[in-house]
């Protein structure tokens, strides 16, 4: 389970990024973030796996504290937080396997990894994270001749081989086309279900967010403006949370429809 | 997700690149087994540099009388440096535009191109040792003569590569207008080029200080004659002093000259960004 | 049609011209002035040198005439030459590549670390490769020794500047993305930075290697070992045949080394 208490960021310039915000997580849920940008959903998903450090309040994760873990510490934890990310964040220079490898990192001494030498096992879990994704026949590739849609989901495999317990997932789509879009919202939702791994994802698709979700929150100026289920989500409800009427950037479909 | 099993591709060999380097390793191998070195002598290593070092910093210290020396021969080593980069810089530019292809032709640039590798393979104490002395005798004339030349070599490469380098768009402007030759080099491509290769002139510099040092080694003036000249009379002290003025002064020219540097090319990628229309972006909403 | 439109606006002021450009010139005609002159600079007297040249027809004809039956003797010191270059190459970029990250501040956590690393590197690159032969010729005696360790801190001064620089323009994405799984920071910088590195790192070293192969015949005018010495001595004695040909065995050295180096280029990276 995960917790906010009270959480609140202020980034250096003034900026209030996050709120009071006090939410629960149960495990194995699939949660769906909305909002515009900056309305604090990447500082949100950060704050969970501590890339970024809370000025007020906690998060905590099975009651271990995230905000006031630091060094070792905060690695184990991160070790079982697969984050995916939009701009892929692949090593572009390397193989797909390799890339895959380093989600076994906090598993490999540091003498290994540095020489590349992993374990049979890891091998294995890297290759069956692959498999799971659809995409083990490109493991000797290198990453940069992948299509986007193609990276992202050995971003998805990466995160896969921590064998984690929670999948961040920072705007996934939001640099793929509608087709592959959906492709990679079905695999995580797939992920989440056959596997239990407790799903949160960015969005700013609306109309991904109710196909995909479970349970939407709206996020307006880093406060939580609404929590429901997909289906309790309606126009409306959305455009409470923007605050605006809705533009056809808001909709993935908006072409094609 | 498929539901037929896929299978696993085989690691790639890595053969190509594991000989290029097994052949490296052979080569670096037969240079350190045939060379001639006591492996005593490696050992006295650590022994000898405490010693050099305590001889010229501890104990006495830096003989800091003869500071004004010093500084009068490092400052004819960077006068010799200037004068070079001076030479090398004019004579380079000419050369530069017929050694580029994409302005003169193609057989006048290849040659051109050949003859600036010739002179580049020379490092400029050779030119001095084999050349300049020899004509105009020993001191800093010759010193900058062959730094002069050697500038022109790498310079010369340098600015024919930015030249190949330029968008043809305004060249093409220019030609249309019914601009002559000369027109068009001034106009369509140095404009282009002038703030890259003025940064090359600086950057020049700032390694002919080096070359200008060194050169003293064998007459050519400046600091490298009295660092010589000091270490030869075991007068560690001066050395000391010799080498804290090479090290303060070189520092300072590179500071000064990497800053000018920096804000020439600011100021051209600045005067290229305006030059560029910002186009609107409108967003329709619904009613 | 001529007639003028009825001005919508009105016409803008011309700008002031910026007196970079006039200032950056009188000081370059100034301090050019001054290098030239007989009292403060170096006494450039153009005549005098077109005098020279004449004299040294002779010269130049002792020049032009190589004494090859000399070349025998040029063997071994042009080998040692090569063998400086490469061991000094090898020993200098080997340690060039951990220093690298230290003088970045991408992977350089430690500010003080990053401060002492990039203060040191700038005393070792102000003092060029052959002044450090002196200083090594004076500390351990003459051989090749001296040669290799000053072409090692020479290669150290130029491959961590370059390296480090580019380690700086490195994109941050795949190091969040290691640091997000748990990754320790050697982790981070082993699999997230250094593949983007490592193609310039190969590019400079062998950059640094064809500056040895140069520095190299010139360190033994010091004692550093190589053909700097035999050329030094012919030169002393005036033998200009022999001079003639240690330069274009010189010329010959470079532009074999230049051709291997692109060859090493492309099949490493």
């Amino acid at each position: 389970m995960i917790r906010f208490e009270n959480a609140s960021v202020v980034y250096p310039g003034g900026v209030h990024a996050l709120k009071n915000l006090t939410l629960e997580i149960p495990d194995g849920q699939m949660m769906v973030i909305v909002g515009l940008s900056g309305a604090g959903k990447s500082t949100m998903i950060r704050a969970i796996n501590g890339l970024v450090r809370l000025t007020e309040g906690e998060v905590t994760i099975d009651g271990q504290s995230v905000s006031k873990a630091s060094g070792r510490q905060l690695r184990e934890i991160r070790s079982r937080i697969g984050m995916i990310f939009q701009t892929f964040n692949l090593v572009n220079r390397t193989t797909v396997l390799n890339n895959v490898l380093m989600g076994r990192f906090h598993n490999t001494s540091t003498l290994r990894s540095l020489m590349g030498w992993y374990r049979p096992e890891d091998v294995e879990i890297a290759m069956q994270a692959l498999e799971r994704v659809d995409i083990v026949e490109k493991a000797y590739t290198r990453a940069s001749n992948l299509s986007g849609g193609q990276q992202q989901r050995v971003g998805i495999a990466r995160a896969l081989a921590q064998e984690p317990k929670i999948l961040l997932a920072d705007e996934p789509v939001a640099s793929l086309d509608p087709p592959t879009s959906h492709v990679v919202m079905r695999d995580l939702q797939h992920i989440n279900r056959e596997l239990g791994i407790t799903t949160i994802v960015n969005l700013h698709f609306l109309d991904l967010a109710k196909r995909y979700g479970e349970r939407i929150i709206g996020l307006r100026a880093g406060e939580l403006v609404y929590d429901g289920t997909a289906d309790q989500a309606d126009e409306n409800v959305f455009r409470d949370i923007y605050g605006r009427s809705l533009t056809a950037d808001d909709i993935l479909e908006a072409a094609i429809a | 997700m498929t539901a037929v099993a896929q299978a696993r591709p085989k690691p790639p060999s890595g053969l190509r690149r594991n000989v290029a380097l097994l052949l490296a390793a052979l080569v670096v191998g037969w240079a350190a087994l045939t060379i001639d070195i006591r492996l005593g002598a490696i050992l006295e290593v650590p022994g000898g540099l405490a010693r050099i070092f305590g001889l010229m910093f501890l104990g006495k210290g830096p003989e800091w009388s003869y500071l004004g020396r010093a500084v009068e021969a490092m400052v004819e080593s960077i006068w010799i440096a200037w004068i070079g980069t001076v030479i090398g810089a004019i004579l380079s530019l000419p050369v530069g535009f017929f050694g580029a292809k994409n302005v003169s032709s193609g057989l006048i640039s290849n040659v051109v191109r050949l003859f600036l590798n010739a002179i580049r393979a020379f490092p400029e104490i050779v030119l001095a040792i084999a050349i300049f002395i020899p004509i105009a005798g020993l001191g800093p004339v010759a010193g900058a003569l062959a730094i002069g030349i050697h500038s022109i070599g790498t310079l010369g490469k340098l600015t024919a590569e930015v030249i190949e380098g330029i968008d043809p768009g305004p060249v093409e402007a220019t030609r249309a207008v019914g601009g002559r030759p000369l027109q068009i080099q001034r106009w369509g491509v140095l404009p282009q080029v002038l703030p890259e290769i003025v940064a090359f002139w600086l950057y020049r510099f700032e390694i002919n200080i080096r070359a200008a040092a060194v050169l003293g080694v064998v007459g050519a003036g400046g600091i490298g004659f009295v660092l010589s000249q000091a270490i030869a009379f075991a007068r560690y002290d001066r050395a000391a002093t010799a080498i804290l003025v090479v090290v303060i002064a070189t520092i300072m020219v590179d500071t000064v000259s990497g800053r000018v540097r920096r804000r020439i090319i600011e100021g051209a990628e600045a005067r290229a960004v305006s030059e560029v229309e910002q186009p609107e972006v409108l967003v329709p909403s619904r009613p | 049609m001529t007639a003028a439109a009825p001005a919508r606006t009105s016409r803008p002021v011309k700008p002031r011209r910026s007196m970079a450009i006039p200032i950056g010139l009188a000081v370059f005609v100034v301090i050019t002035w001054l290098a030239l002159s007989e009292q403060f600079g170096i006494g450039f007297d153009l005549v005098a040198l077109i005098e020279d040249i004449a004299r040294g027809r002779g010269i130049l004809a002792e020049l032009l005439s190589p004494n090859w039956s000399f070349v025998p003797r040029t063997a071994e010191p042009m080998i040692e030459t090569v063998q400086i270059a490469i061991l000094g190459a090898v020993i200098g970029c080997s340690i060039a590549l951990p220093v690298s990250f230290l003088a970045s501040r991408v992977t350089a956590r430690n500010r003080g670390v990053l401060g002492v690393t990039r203060t040191v590197l700038s005393v070792v690159r102000a003092i060029p490769d052959i002044l450090w032969a002196l200083l090594f010729v004076a500390a351990v005696g003459i051989g090749v020794l001296p040669g290799i360790l000053a072409l090692v801190f020479f290669n150290i001064g130029v491959v961590v500047k370059l390296l480090s620089e580019t380690i700086d323009g490195v994109d941050s994405g795949p190091i969040e993305a290691a640091r997000a799984s748990g990754a320790n920071g050697f982790q981070s910088v082993r699999w997230a930075v250094l593949p983007q590195v490592l193609p310039n790192y190969v590019a400079y070293s062998l950059y640094a290697f064809e500056l040895n192969i140069r520095a190299s015949t010139v360190l033994g005018v010091v004692g550093a070992g190589g053909i700097g010495n035999m050329l030094f001595t012919q030169y002393r004695f005036f033998n200009w045949s022999n001079v003639s040909v240690i330069v274009i065995e010189l010329f010959v050295l470079v532009i074999l080394i230049e051709l291997v180096s692109i060859q090493l280029r492309r099949r490493l990276v």
